[in-house]
């Protein structure tokens, strides 16, 4: 690797968030012409990596140089400016406008205060010949097949001229054929010189497309790999890492007798198809998965909150939920994935918020009293950390909001199954830690629960099992006891059961 | 930092936080009673016939209409709808009270009869909303049409009158001393509203939908049940004001309560409940409306037609919505 013929040099990049290093010095570098492919687990510091590039983060310390220049974009407008163009897996398209009026957003063709349509039309029909699109620029963004959107997304970012393209997992949203013309667009950009920074999790379009790749984990350059001599396993192994570290919990016993919660199936059609999941009272069963891999699917399932076919038995009897009010009063209860936009009233207080769910039987009176005389014990008991019952969830950190979330479920009681959505996405290690050990507390009081969650790390350390999800469907099963983290990530990752 | 809920010591600057946004709301709370005090005592100053026994039991008596239809209104905007029907609503319990009445239906089951009517509309216009998530803008905008087609078809458009006994008169017109009797049932229902708003299961929820519907939803509260719930206490409170005003007219009027809906809402507005929702009660709204009917009551007596009272109006509702605005500001930063 010459330092001249690089197109992008990133170099000890460090990035700290509250509580947290994102990044630890990481290395990228990516030649003109190049397909880079970027990898690494859930949370190894590819976003943030990105949109250092991008101008939206900046660094504590590292260098970038772009064509041999030194770079620092202040904003996201300054990496555009620079040649940058990110296209961000919710791509940033306005669905109600025209292509052409998405392509020349805020750059239309004008004469006076008059829009030119004909030559504004014309321009974005070039943008969308270059990337081989041929649907009409008079088409509504809404109107178009997802991978068409993308098309458009790819031609925007290429009307300013990029010297470096970032797609974020563009696959995510893809079937088959429509991944192939992204390829093609991919193939032609890099024979104009250009770069491409490609993220994804699946290997093997990383074998297909990529030149070269870099593996992130846990905030490290992990290996730099040439693609057309390495294969996919050698990679899947840097991306792991030495799965030492086991965290020591899981030397209890197993629960037995019988399942408390019997999932035979449950049935989406095109998104999910999972079938045979147990879990017993006192068992903490681990859902792992990609994103998109239905984890959320199957929790939103279970508890009625999408329509779906579920055969399942609660303590032996068949489980019909209708939504989620019957889910509820069933003794299931969902911590959702968004605890803002799903699992909080922000601007109503900690004991209001705690008390919503105990408050449907009588007496039917005096809620505020009542909610802070039940929700006190569980407040206590979780150790929520706020100025008083009355102050505004919005204001708790992390943490205790989604220690909030758990009371209200403590505080109604009766709960037989609780489920789990990324419970501890954006908490930090110590919040993570104590709401764990308020899970296993609940589960010790002979509660099933069922914990979906993108960090492998947590899932060993805190599921008795962990069933893995692929592509909709529960590939494997393992004991995070008898199973290394590496066995099962790989699992997670290609979906193949060892 | 570590004080927990158990205990009583708390973190300085969460607790600061939160005395500040509570000093805020009493401020916003504070700040339409005193301005409404302070119009009380300028009205006073400028005209003396303000503060008589006569003039101030008018203003009860002609506000207190709107303000009981701004009372269900209030609640219908606390879980983040809107109610545009309700002019159309009162009109058709006006009408409908005096048809039944027309007759020879007794008084009370008449007024239940009306109140039933309005109530059914209103779920149906917010079970509408709620089942088909339809926003609820729309569905009572082609309410606040149908409806009032509807009472213009009960008579062809003819007034309709009421024949009732006098108690039934009194009930819309009647004063008990200086006290309009429709001014204690305002009252009544303000203070039976706050009630059920602050004091029952069914209030907590009211707040929780309009708070955040999805995470009301995802805790297992009837939501829908709640949304049409709302919309019918709306109609048949909207339905009441229709019978009390055929009360004081002895006939039914289907021209009547034209523009209803945007009195009520003005009122709640400017009495702080917020129009998204999850925010606010019956309180503001009852200072509201008293402080709208008296402006317009100072400018009465002062002499200034109606056109120049609706500019005042409009002017004084802006100030409010800014006011809200920059003191939501200041909350949302401490």
């Amino acid at each position: 690797m010459t330092g001249t013929a690089e197109r992008l040099h990133m170099a000890g990049i460090v990035k700290r968030f509250p509580g947290t290093v994102a990044l630890d010095g990481v290395e990228l570098s990516v030649r003109p012409g190049e397909v880079h492919c970027l990898l690494g687990e859930n949370g190894a510091g590819k976003s943030t990596l990105m949109k250092i590039l991008a101008g939206s983060y900046q660094p504590e310390e590292g260098t970038i140089l772009l064509d041999g220049q030194p770079f620092r974009p202040a904003t996201p407008h300054a990496g555009l400016a620079a040649g940058i163009a990110v296209i961000y897996q919710e791509l940033d398209l306005l669905p109600d406008l025209t292509v052409a009026q998405n392509l020349l957003l805020g750059r239309a063709p004008h004469l006076g205060p008059f829009v030119r349509h004909g030559r504004r039309a014309r321009l974005a029909r070039e943008a969308l010949d270059r990337v081989g699109a041929t649907f009409p620029v008079t088409a509504r963004v809404r109107d178009l097949p997802i991978a068409a959107q993308q098309l458009t997304a790819i031609a925007k970012a290429l009307t300013a001229d990029a010297r470096v393209i970032v797609m974020d997992e563009p696959s995510a949203t893809l079937g088959e054929s429509e991944l192939t013309a992204v390829f093609e667009v991919i193939r032609s950009l890099t024979a104009e010189g250009r770069s491409v920074i490609f993220i994804s999790h699946r290997m093997d379009e990383v074998m297909e497309i990529g030149d070269r790749a870099t593996v992130l984990r846990d905030g490290r350059t992990a290996g730099v790999f040439d693609l057309a001599s390495t294969g996919p396993d050698e990679i899947v192994a840097a991306m792991i890492g030495e799965a030492g570290e086991l965290v020591s919990a899981t030397d209890r016993a197993a629960p037995g007798g019988e399942p408390l919660l019997s999932v035979e199936r449950v049935h989406v059609p095109g998104l999910l198809d999972v079938r045979g999941i147990e879990v017993r009272p006192g068992e903490v069963v681990g859902l792992a998965g990609l994103g998109g891999a239905g984890r959320t699917t199957l929790l939103r399932a279970l508890f009625g909150d999408l329509k779906a076919q579920v055969v399942a038995r609660l303590d032996g009897r068949p489980l019909k939920v209708a939504g989620p009010a019957a889910a509820v009063r069933a003794g299931l209860a969902l911590v959702p994935e968004s605890r803002k936009e799903q699992g909080l009233m922000l601007g109503l207080s900690v004991s209001r918020n705690a008390a919503i769910s105990a408050l449907g039987r009588p007496p039917w009176v005096l809620p505020g009293r009542l909610g802070r005389r039940l929700t006190s014990p569980a407040l206590a008991d979780l150790g929520v950390k706020a100025a008083g019952p009355g102050q505004l969830v919005g204001q708790l950190s992390g943490g205790n909001q989604q220690k909030v979330v758990l009371a209200k479920w403590i505080t109604r009681g009766g709960i037989r199954v609780l489920l789990l959505d990324e419970p501890t996405r954006g908490l930090d290690v110590g919040a993570k830690a104590d709401l764990y050990r308020q899970v296993r507390h609940l589960a010790d009081q002979g509660v099933a629960v069922l914990l979906a969650s993108s960090e492998l790390n947590e899932l060993t350390a805190n599921a008795d099992r962990i069933q893995v999800l692929y592509e909709g469907r529960n590939v494997a099963r393992f004991d995070p006891r008898v199973s290394p983290e590496s066995v099962i990530a790989h699992t997670v990752i290609t979906g193949a059961a060892p | 930092m570590t004080a927990s809920l158990g205990s009583t010591v708390a973190s300085t600057g969460q607790e600061r936080g939160a005395r500040a946004r509570r000093g805020a709301d009493l401020i916003v709370k504070s700040n339409l009673l005193l301005v409404f005090l302070a119009l009380c005592v300028v009205a006073t100053l400028l005209a003396p016939q303000f503060l008589t026994g006569r003039n101030i039991a008018n203003l009860l008596q002609q506000s207190s209409l709107t303000g009981i239809v701004a009372i269900g209104m209030t609640m219908v905007v606390l879980t983040a709808g809107i109610d545009l029907s309700v002019g159309s609503v009162a009109a058709f319990g006006g009408m409908t009270v005096a048809l039944l009445m027309g007759s020879g239906v007794p008084v009370l089951p008449a007024i239940l009869l009306s109140m039933v009517a309005g109530a059914a509309f209103g779920a149906i216009m917010g079970g509408m909303s709620a089942y088909l998530s339809l926003p609820s803008f729309m569905t009572t905008l082609a309410g606040l049409t149908a409806v009032r087609g509807l009472t213009y078809l009960l008579t062809d458009g003819k007034p309709a009158e009421s024949g009732g006994p006098e108690g039934f008169q009194l009930l819309g017109g009647g004063f008990i001393g200086y006290v309009p009797i429709v001014g204690i049932i305002f009252v009544a229902i303000t203070v039976l509203a706050a009630l059920v708003l602050r004091g029952t299961t069914f209030g907590e929820y009211v707040y929780a939908v309009g708070s955040n519907k999805e995470a009301a939803r995802l805790s297992g509260l009837p939501v829908r049940g709640v949304i049409t719930t709302v919309f019918a206490v709306s109609g048949a409170l909207a339905a009441l004001a229709g019978v009390l005003l055929t009360s004081r007219l002895t006939v039914g009027q289907p021209t009547a309560f034209n523009g209803l809906e945007l009195d009520a809402i003005a009122a709640v507005v400017l009495g702080g409940t917020n129009l998204f929702g999850g925010r606010g009660g019956v309180f503001g709204t009852f200072v509201a409306v008293l402080l709208l009917s008296v402006l317009r009551n100072l400018c009465n007596l002062l002499g200034l037609g109606s056109f120049f009272q609706m500019v005042v109006t409009g002017l004084i509702l802006l100030v409010a919505l800014v006011l809200n605005m920059l003191i939501e500001r200041r909350g949302a930063r401490a």
